[in-house]
């Protein structure tokens, strides 16, 4: 077992709150888990050693940090710094609550056996329950940001339950500064009817490791439509798991990697299909980079009963360097056999075709380059429901193209 | 509809009987003492068992691989046998005259005459029973050619620079469990070597029976085309129906050398077991390919058999310009596991691959395709391209899909692609609407969606498989 | 009114899908030689028909009988049926990837021939059968290699089903809404090839639900359909009269049950 969990396993030990009975079982767990090594097939292409050597400290006292503005939006901000809830929205709509209370989702929507899914049940300092109440379209976007202080580690949690007929817009957002170490969860529940708008952005590049994941539970008729934009860093891992437990519900996920230098980004997407008659379309692109290294895993596991269902999962790569990586590995586990299921997964270079193309009427190769992997990405973003989100991401892509082109 | 096809699938195991043959069998057991006794048997010179002995001891560090999509009771290997042979075959018979008619009769009822008048022209056969190879076909034939065709067990005295060379050389013994038990206990096979520019002047064949109970088979091939050369080479395999569990352990390994082309069809019908999943054939087979500048090594598989399979025939493609190719269909029924697949390694430049795996899951089976495409730093304009198609037959099965896709130099283009299907009720409403009775439709169905496959197959091979489904498909559709 | 002489005798024939009550109480005889349109609104039970008399799957006959040359055609399997001399041509026919047109007709030709009691084709022989049969519908003959239907276009798919029919030589063809989605072009092209197919023997029910396509393929009688069983009938006339007036003179209520299409 490694120093850095025993450490975080003693630090539970003397954690006390009400969460007791939930983390005791995960404690429990957590003092029996492996720690992962490349024979673990969960992280075959992406080692710890970054976790391994984190000097990422919990600090007694933080600074004062702001999310970043996005023009045009005003968000429902719920801030966490260095892993503490620091601030809530003053009001909030009818009908939207935030507490800080016990809830019968905590940690039964994500996986059970994820180490650090295990490490955030029992460090999440801060456990907010976000509640929608029944029928309740809140319009505006609320935001969960998780910043963090050079240095400094911090671990977040967020359950949301989103009940029947009622609709909620999330942007996930993660800024953390220099040599950090966070694990950051958020597991939702949408009830029948009911629908979600999910954003998670992983946009801080650089030394920090952030391992999380966003999971979501779909009832019957509930739909979901998230998209995951993420840059690499020391280490980034973003776990999510769609489980359709209700008919008839529907998901949607698009996912943009963006790798330079010598980043790892890993992205496990994980569907369950338990119930017939569920859609599922998922669109993973991603670009590397440099020295970079870009991992995918798309799981798609149709249950037995699960019958009538349409689940779709397309991944599709650029390398644009001699020293970069990628490694992709789509899954299909079927056990019902009235289903139209179907993935894909390509690794290329940009399209010569295209490439000379451009080039014949006048735009200079690095150019042209720019333009066809910015579109490759920008075919992604223009489906983002919020346009002002949309508005926001694209100069911030353009400019790590720009970045990744001067090297 | 599905009951129906259910009853289609209800088959009898055609090659389920057991010969009347005695045979001398080790007592079960597995330790340096069997090694040394297996050798002996062999009459093998010192260095081979040096290299048996060697395999042993890192096999004895090892652990039983769990990673596949496969369950099954750990298996016993103190309860198995390692060697078996009928008594007939300890004088070595010189010619067919002197083998155990009873022998012969065995593989004329498998569809494999041996006798000379009766044999299929243009294919040599090597008939492999138990842990001996009891005659190898138109050798002399063979032998105008330059070509080698033998047992291997011969091949170790006959040459033992080729042998000492190669073995090994494709899967090393510390390669994975499988195989390094088999480098310990192997106890026959056959070895094939094509000298330069020779074009092989016919198909080359090893039919594999196991007979004996309680025994495991180890056997061994090794095929080496030297540059420039071109040979076809096709394996088959059966064995008794009964309730226990048997051992299948084999390696092959190939090397094909600049220019050369190596051709290596299987149709794979070890006893599967009962609908309740007794009994039947534990397959776990390693087989790899190397293949230098602007070889060729093309797999082409029919799994029909086994009550567990394990297998993925891969191609390291060292060479620039050298080509792997991968064809499948692996069917399976009752309660039988396949995880097959392949591993196609890129290394020189403009590398190319071919995978085209059709699974056939029915009863309550499951059927996972397992793969690998690495492109290495190296493999500039290298290209693969795969295409998985998963066919569910009824609600009580499982299709699975697990591709690795690892890619390092950014001039090479890979694509996967999976899909799943089933044959619907509509299509089988049209051909028997057009007076297709349902059993046909379904197997005609079934082979359309193998079709890409089986035009891989040798011609003699193509016919036996396309039976070998419809026999599998038979008496369903009422 | 049925004697030795009728092909098809339908009687009071009262059928259901999934628990519906789709037909209810049809009946029609049909002798050699004869064609028969059936209109009629959306969800009058037009394409059940169809599929009750070849024995689709999920439709059943919950009283009534079928007998086609004499014989209970409601106790036969589908393929029995087809071999008996029944054929159906689909509004939307399947496609069966990797199974090639010649190879499927081939077998279906060669079970039908078995089930007469006839010699088998050789490949030759069936080959330039199939060649003229393509011929005989603008088909190119290089749709005989391609998959049964596999990325055929609609009225491609429809001329692949004539082509059938002529190949199989049936004694009652039922086109389905064939006219569906083709164009006059198209449509004339069908047309031709069933034309060509009548003889004093050889019957047809043409289901529709417009009256162009009788301009081209000319009925001997005409019925209508609605609810289930047959309200009106008539020669070729009825149809003109049906175009002017259109069907909801039928109905006394509108039909909820839009089953079809």
């Amino acid at each position: 077992m490694s120093e850095w969990l025993q450490q975080a396993i003693a630090r539970a030990d003397s954690i006390q709150d009400g969460f007791e009975d939930q983390r005791a079982s995960s404690l429990a767990l957590l003092k029996d888990i492996q720690w992962p090594t490349r024979k673990t097939e969960a992280w075959k292409y992406t080692p710890l050693r970054a976790v391994e050597r984190s000097t990422a400290i919990f600090k007694e006292e933080s600074p004062e940090l702001e999310p970043v503005a996005v023009e045009g939006l005003e968000f429902l901000e719920l801030t966490f710094v260095d892993g503490q809830l620091v601030s809530l929205p003053e009001e909030l709509p009818e009908g939207l609550t935030i507490e800080m209370q016990e809830s019968s989702l905590f940690a039964t929507i994500k996986p059970e056996r994820h180490v650090f899914g295990l490490v955030n049940d029992v460090l999440a300092a801060d456990v907010a329950v976000v509640t929608v109440a029944e029928g309740v379209a809140i319009e505006q976007l609320l935001r969960i940001n998780n910043l963090l202080s050079n240095g400094a580690q911090g671990h977040i949690r967020v359950v949301v339950d989103i009940k029947a007929g009622a609709s909620l817009k999330v942007v996930e957002n993660a800024e953390g500064q220099g040599a950090s170490l966070t694990t950051a969860y958020t597991e939702y529940q949408i009830g029948a009817e009911a629908n979600l708008e999910h954003y998670r952005f992983a946009l801080q590049a650089g030394d920090n490791v952030a391992i999380g994941g966003s999971h979501f539970k779909l009832l019957e008729k509930a739909s979901l439509n998230s998209s995951i934009i993420g840059f690499g860093s020391n280490l980034q891992r973003i776990d999510t798991d769609i489980i359709h437990a209700g008919e008839k519900a529907d998901a949607k996920l698009n996912a943009i990697y963006l790798l330079d230098g010598t980043e790892l980004f890993d992205l496990h997407a994980n569907v369950e299909h338990a119930v017939p008659n569920c859609t599922t379309e998922e669109n993973v692109r991603g670009i590397a980079g440099d020295s970079s290294r870009a991992v995918f895993n798309g799981r798609i596991h149709i249950h037995r009963d699960a019958q009538k269902t349409l689940a779709e999962l397309n991944n599709r790569n650029l390398l644009m360097s001699n020293k970069a990586e990628i490694n992709t590995k789509p899954e299909l586990e079927i056990y019902a056999d009235d289903v139209r299921c179907a993935h894909g997964a390509t690794i290329a270079e940009i399209d010569r075709k295209a490439l000379y193309y451009l080039q014949t009427r006048g735009v200079s190769r690095s150019q042209a380059q720019l333009m066809l992997s910015f579109g490759f990405i920008n075919e992604l973003i223009d489906q983002m429901p919020t346009a002002e989100l949309a508005e926001w991401v694209r100069p911030i892509i353009r400019d790590r193209f720009a970045q990744m082109e001067v090297k | 509809m599905t009951e129906q096809i259910d009853k289609a699938l209800a088959r009898e195991y055609e090659a389920g009987f057991v010969s009347a043959v005695e045979s001398e069998t080790f007592e079960p057991g597995l330790d340096e003492d069997v090694i040394r006794r297996i050798s002996e048997v062999k009459g093998e010179p010192e260095w081979m068992l040096e290299w048996r002995l060697k395999a042993f001891r890192v096999w004895q560090e090892m652990e039983e691989p769990d990673w596949a999509h496969l369950s099954y009771p750990k298996i016993d290997l103190q309860s198995v046998s390692y060697y078996s042979a009928p008594k007939s075959m300890k004088d070595k018979p010189k010619s067919l005259d002197e083998v155990d008619p009873e022998l012969l009769r065995t593989y004329e009822k498998l569809g494999i005459p041996l006798v000379e008048q009766q044999m299929l022209a243009g294919i040599a056969v090597d008939a492999v029973f138990d842990s001996v190879s009891v005659v190898t076909t138109f050798r002399e034939k063979l032998e105008e050619a330059g070509v080698i065709f033998c047992p291997i067990s011969e091949a170790v005295h006959k040459y033992p620079d080729l042998i000492k060379k190669y073995i090994g050389s494709v899967v090393p013994t510390k390669d994975n469990y499988f195989a390094a038990l088999n480098c310990a206990v192997f106890t026959d096979g056959s070895f094939v070597y094509i000298p330069k520019g020779t074009r092989c002047p016919m198909e080359l064949s090893t039919y594999f029976r196991i007979n004996e109970q309680n025994t495991g088979q180890f056997e061994r091939t090794l095929i080496i085309a030297d540059e420039g050369s071109y040979v076809s080479y096709l394996e088959g395999c059966t064995a008794p129906q009964r309730d226990e569990n048997q051992l299948h352990a084999a390696v092959v390994e190939l090397v094909a050398m600049d220019n050369a082309e190596i051709k290596y069809s299987t149709v794979q019908n070890w006893y599967p077991g009962d609908e309740e999943g007794k009994g039947g054939i534990y397959n776990f087979v390693t087989k790899r390919g190397v293949c230098h500048t602007n070889a060729k090594i093309s797999w082409t598989q029919v799994e029909t058999g086994s009550a567990v399979t394990w297998k993925y025939p891969s191609c390291v493609l060292k060479g620039d310009n050298s080509v792997g190719e991968f064809y499948s269909v692996a069917l399976t029924r009752g309660r039988q596991q396949a995880d097959t697949g392949t591993k196609m390694i890129h290394i020189g430049k403009n590398t190319k691959s071919t995978i085209i795996s059709k699974g056939i899951s029915a009863g309550k089976s499951n059927n996972s395709y397992r793969g690998l495409v690495r492109m290495n730093p190296g493999a500039e304009g290298a290209r693969n391209f795969t295409q998985c198609d998963s066919l569910l037959i009824g609600d009580q099965c499982g299709a699975h899909t697990f591709p690795y896709v690892e890619s390092r130099n950014p001039s090479a283009i890979v694509e996967h692609e999976a899909t799943t299907s089933k044959v619907s009720d509509d299509q089988l409403f049209l051909c028997r609407q057009r007076g297709v009775d349902p059993e046909k439709a379904v197997s005609m169905i079934v082979n359309g969606f193998c079709k890409e496959v089986f035009k891989e197959l040798p011609m003699e091979f193509a016919v036996e498989a396309g039976k070998l489904l419809e026999i599998s498909l038979e008496g369903s559709v009422g | 009114m049925s004697n030795e002489n009728t092909l098809l005798s339908i009687k009071d024939l009262h059928a259901s899908v999934e628990e519906k009550n789709i037909l209810k109480g049809l009946n029609l005889d049909i002798k050699p030689g004869e064609v028969h349109a059936i209109m009629g609104p959306n969800g009058a039970g037009k394409s059940t028909t169809g599929y009750v008399l070849s024995g689709r799957d999920g439709y059943e006959v919950d009283s009534g009988s079928v007998t086609l040359d004499g014989k209970d055609l409601l106790e036969m399997e589908v393929e029995e049926r087809a071999c008996a001399g029944l054929f159906l041509a689909f509004q939307y026919p399947v496609e069966i990837p990797g199974v090639s047109n010649l190879e499927f007709l081939k077998v279906a030709v060669d079970a039908q021939r078995q089930a007469r009691g006839e010699e088998a084709l050789t490949s030759a022989e069936f080959l330039k059968m199939a060649k003229e049969a393509c011929k005989q519908v603008n088909l190119p003959v290089s749709f005989l290699k391609r998959g049964v239907n596999e990325g055929f276009s609609g009225g491609e798919k429809k001329r692949n089903e004539i082509m059938q029919m002529i190949l199989l030589k049936p004694k009652l063809c039922i086109l389905d809404e064939t006219d569906s989605g083709l164009d006059i072009d198209a449509m004339q092209v069908v047309a031709n090839g069933v034309n060509s197919q009548r003889d004093s023997e050889r019957s047809f029910i043409v289901v529709t639900h417009y009256q162009r396509l009788l301009d081209y393929i000319k009925p001997d009688f005409v019925h209508v359909l609605a609810d289930g069983k047959i309200v009106k009938s008539g020669d070729a006339s009825l149809a003109k009269e049906l175009e002017e007036q259109g069907y909801s003179w039928l109905q006394t209520e509108p039909t909820e049950d839009e089953l079809e299409d």
